[in-house]
């Protein structure tokens, strides 16, 4: 009796420390941090989150601004995949507002399948492939398939082959998931160019890492680590957060003190 | 040549088997000029002394326990090009004869393919009797020409014909054995002209100049005086392997195993010959006389059999329900396509691994499992206009799309377009202000922030269709262009404003017509900023 227990225990002992010692499945906090702004390593699950479809554009570009960091001429190609029924809501990204946003357009293969099945599938064969450095997946709707051991499963498979996977998603309430980073995205109020008060400047985002951390431990909002980042062509800049809101503020004075008629011409900003 | 003189009633028998067992005559009929007409008999029907053209009521009154049914053209010719497909299990090129009617004649190419079946008169044989067990009226000859062939086939049928006999051959045949139109049979009969042998020392450009042109060609192509070609239904493939089971296979698993050993005796062959493939296709001969057709295409040409047969394992789990062996598959064909030089490479100590090779293999099981068109890439057009200024090609095809200059565009562009520009309703504090507000998809957002406009022209040259955006539009294009949708300069084109709500989110607007030359321009909600 006593012998059977002992032996059961020994097994059990044997299991955890194979479990431990299991490469993939490491707790995220023993795995190096790469440096680099923001930047994250290579063969890890993310979660994106917007609050709702509107917040798509946001969520969506910071999940490419990942992924663009991780491309290199070992592993040149990003995939995006995305339900046909989701891009007729949401759009499908666009060409040649990829090149604007610093990613070639022929880096990016869209894969867009019919069902949330064929889906992963298409997560986990890209997973497998060599030469993808990311894979962003924007999945529009909760959906039963996705569920915790899904996330498991290409927890696992991220980890062993070295892609990154973006799940890109839009809700408030968090489902259980095995991502080894959870991101939220929230839109600020962009600092307006130089010189045009009244235009939107460069995007700029509230980060919050809900799950996961990139080490410096930068404590600001009660869940996760906060980071109000500007995106530019080259990479995330740190905007000064305490004195968001203060740029924010609405102009002191209009730039001209009647509304501008469209005859004065292009009133595109000039400083980008 | 095979003849089925009564494939219309032997097709329908076969779809349906209580009329198989029925005794009662079975017509066909059509409607002609407002009649009802006879249009196929089976052979108890003609035994009775009904036939073709006759009027139905004419037929009822005759046979009083007439069988009687509505002819479905399009079904039955296209039951036959099926059937037709079958019989490529015989020979490579096979083609449906559709000159005197869409369906009924079949001829395949047997040159250099007949020794496979010990002979000629032994092939036609063999075609026939398995036609016959499976319940068709057939008849058949085998010629050089394809005009003799099908002379012999309806009024002489089981001959075999060496060449150089036609002449001979077909003198005592009727005129109407020519493939000729019924203007043309009735004149020469008229004349006295009844066989065929009785044309052949006729003044040609007398004989031309009464009956035209076709006259003397149907019968040159008959004696072989004048080539006539064959147009395949398949595409002739040069490289394939193929299997035949001595008892039909059923199970998907069975196919694909099959498919496996064939793949890789093809690309045995390929390899000797030092060429790869971009498409390959299996066909699977089922034993009731249809054919499947699976294909799959590669980004670049590979003769990889891990890789082929992976790629159908992936195609056909799309299948999914669609697969239907029927009684089974008793041969498996795969052939392959687009060919290309493929030297075997060395891998070189320097070389550097793009990942290319990886990654096209990747889109290849991705489009084999989820359609072509599911794996795209954006290219560039060369237009101004933002919808078009984008297309998705198909990975697959990417190779092939030509190299375009577009326009250069400084403006920014949104990260993600909406399918189609969907109508807004937008507050601006004066009407050619930047937008103050928006209602889109029934929620308000209001700006505070905007830059623009940048102002996009329609295309003069595509005036009609820049347009076709929303039902509105079309409308409103109807209304307020030309006649004919005659481009007018400004009811077309568009100013986009990037407008930041209080929230921080940035879309991209654009009001349609411009402001005093447009009747009523519109507001339109087009894409997201990230």
């Amino acid at each position: 009796m006593l012998g059977d227990k002992s032996a059961a225990l020994e097994t059990l002992r044997q299991q955890i420390t194979a479990i431990e010692t299991n490469p993939a499945l490491k707790d995220s906090g023993d795995v190096a941090i790469p440096d680099g702004f923001l930047a994250t390593p290579r063969g890890s699950l993310h979660e994106v989150f917007a609050d709702s479809l509107i917040g798509a554009g946001p969520a969506l570009g910071f999940a490419f601004a990942q992924a663009k960091s991780l491309v290199d001429p070992v592993r040149p190609a990003i995939l995006y995949l995305q339900l046909q029924s989701d891009a007729l809501e949401t759009g499908l990204p666009y060409g040649l507002g990829l090149k604007k946003f610093g990613l070639p357009a022929e880096q990016v293969v869209f894969v867009r399948p019919q069902t949330i099945i064929e889906l992963l599938w298409a997560v986990e064969e890209a997973i497998a492939c060599k030469a993808v450095a990311a894979v962003v997946a924007d999945i529009g709707h909760a959906h039963k398939a996705l569920d915790f051991t899904a996330s498991r499963r290409m927890s696992l498979r991220t980890a062993a082959s070295g892609a990154s996977v973006f799940l890109v998603r839009y809700a408030r309430d968090r489902e259980a998931s095995a991502a080894k980073f959870r991101w939220k995205v929230v839109p600020e109020l962009s600092r307006s160019p130089a010189f045009d008060e009244r235009a939107p400047g460069p995007p700029r985002w509230r980060v919050v890492l809900e799950k996961g951390s990139l080490g410096k431990r930068r404590r600001v909002a009660p869940d996760g680590e906060e980071y109000l980042v500007d995106w530019s062509e080259n990479g995330f800049v740190l905007a000064d957060i305490e004195s968001r809101h203060g740029v924010a503020a609405v102009p002191r004075r209009p730039a001209l003190p009647y509304a501008a008629s469209a005859a004065l011409g292009d009133r595109l900003s000039e400083a980008g | 040549m095979l003849h089925l003189p009564r494939w219309a009633t032997d097709c329908l028998k076969r779809a349906d088997p209580a009329l198989a067992q029925s005794d009662k005559p079975l017509v066909l009929w059509e409607k002609q000029r407002g009649a009802m007409r006879v249009a196929a008999l089976d052979q108890q029907a003609s035994a009775e002394g009904l036939s073709v053209g006759q009027s139905l009521s004419d037929a009822r009154a005759l046979v009083p326990n007439l069988e009687t049914r509505e002819i479905d053209q399009a079904f039955t010719g296209q039951v036959f090009a099926d059937f037709s497909d079958w019989h490529s299990n015989a020979s490579p090129i096979v083609s449906v004869v559709a000159d005197h009617a869409p369906y009924g004649d079949l001829c395949l190419d047997i040159t250099g393919v007949s020794h496979l079946f010990s002979g000629e008169q032994a092939m036609l044989a063999q075609l026939i009797s398995r036609l016959e067990a499976l319940g068709y009226a057939v008849d058949g000859a085998v010629a050089s020409t394809i005009g003799a062939a099908w002379a012999l086939a309806h009024f002489a049928p089981g001959q075999v014909l060496a060449e150089g006999e036609e002449g001979r051959a077909l003198s005592y045949l009727p005129v109407s054995a020519l493939r000729l139109d019924e203007p043309q049979i009735a004149g020469l009969v008229q004349l006295g002209l009844k066989r065929i042998g009785q044309l052949y020392e006729r003044d040609r450009s007398s004989m031309q100049a009464r009956f035209g042109a076709s006259f003397l060609l149907r019968l040159d192509q008959a004696l072989g005086w004048a080539e006539e070609k064959l147009v395949p239904r398949l595409p002739l493939v040069e490289h394939f392997a193929e299997h035949r089971f001595a008892d039909p296979i059923g199970l998907m698993d069975d196919v694909l195993m099959c498919t496996h050993d064939l793949a890789v005796q093809l690309s045995l062959r390929l390899e000797r010959q030092g060429i790869g493939a971009q498409a390959f296709h299996l066909f699977l001969y089922r034993v009731d006389h249809k054919v499947m057709t699976l294909s799959v295409n590669a980004a670049r040409a590979t003769r990889d059999a891990g890789h082929i047969s992976r790629l159908f394992a992936y195609r056909a789990e799309r299948l999914g329900g669609e697969y239907d062996a029927g009684f089974g598959i008793d041969m498996i064909r795969l052939a392959a396509s687009s060919m290309s030089p493929l030297q075997a490479a060395q891998v070189g100590a320097f070389g550097v691994d793009d990942g290319a090779a990886t990654l096209d293999h990747l889109y290849d099981r991705m489009a084999s499992r989820l359609g072509a068109l599911a794996v795209v890439q954006s290219y560039p057009v060369n237009t101004h206009v933002p919808e078009r200024a984008v297309k998705l090609v198909p990975v697959l095809a990417a190779a092939a799309e030509p190299e375009v200059v577009a326009p250069l565009v400084r403006a920014p562009r949104p990260l993600r377009l909406l399918p189609q520009p969907e109508p807004i309703n937008v507050i601006a504090e004066v009407p050619d202000a930047p937008p103050a507000s928006m209602v889109w998809r029934r929620v308000t957002y209001r700006f505070v922030k905007a830059s623009g406009p940048e102002r996009i022209a329609a295309e003069w040259r595509n005036a009609d269709q820049a347009l076709s955006l929303t039902a509105e539009t079309i409308e409103a294009a109807k209304t307020s262009g030309g006649p004919d949708g005659y481009y007018e300069e400004g009811t077309l084109s568009r100013d986009y404003y990037i407008a930041e709500d209080d929230g921080g989110r940035r879309f991209w607007l654009f009001r349609l017509g411009l402001l005093g030359i447009a009747r009523k321009p519109r507001w339109y909600m087009h894409g997201f900023f990230p």
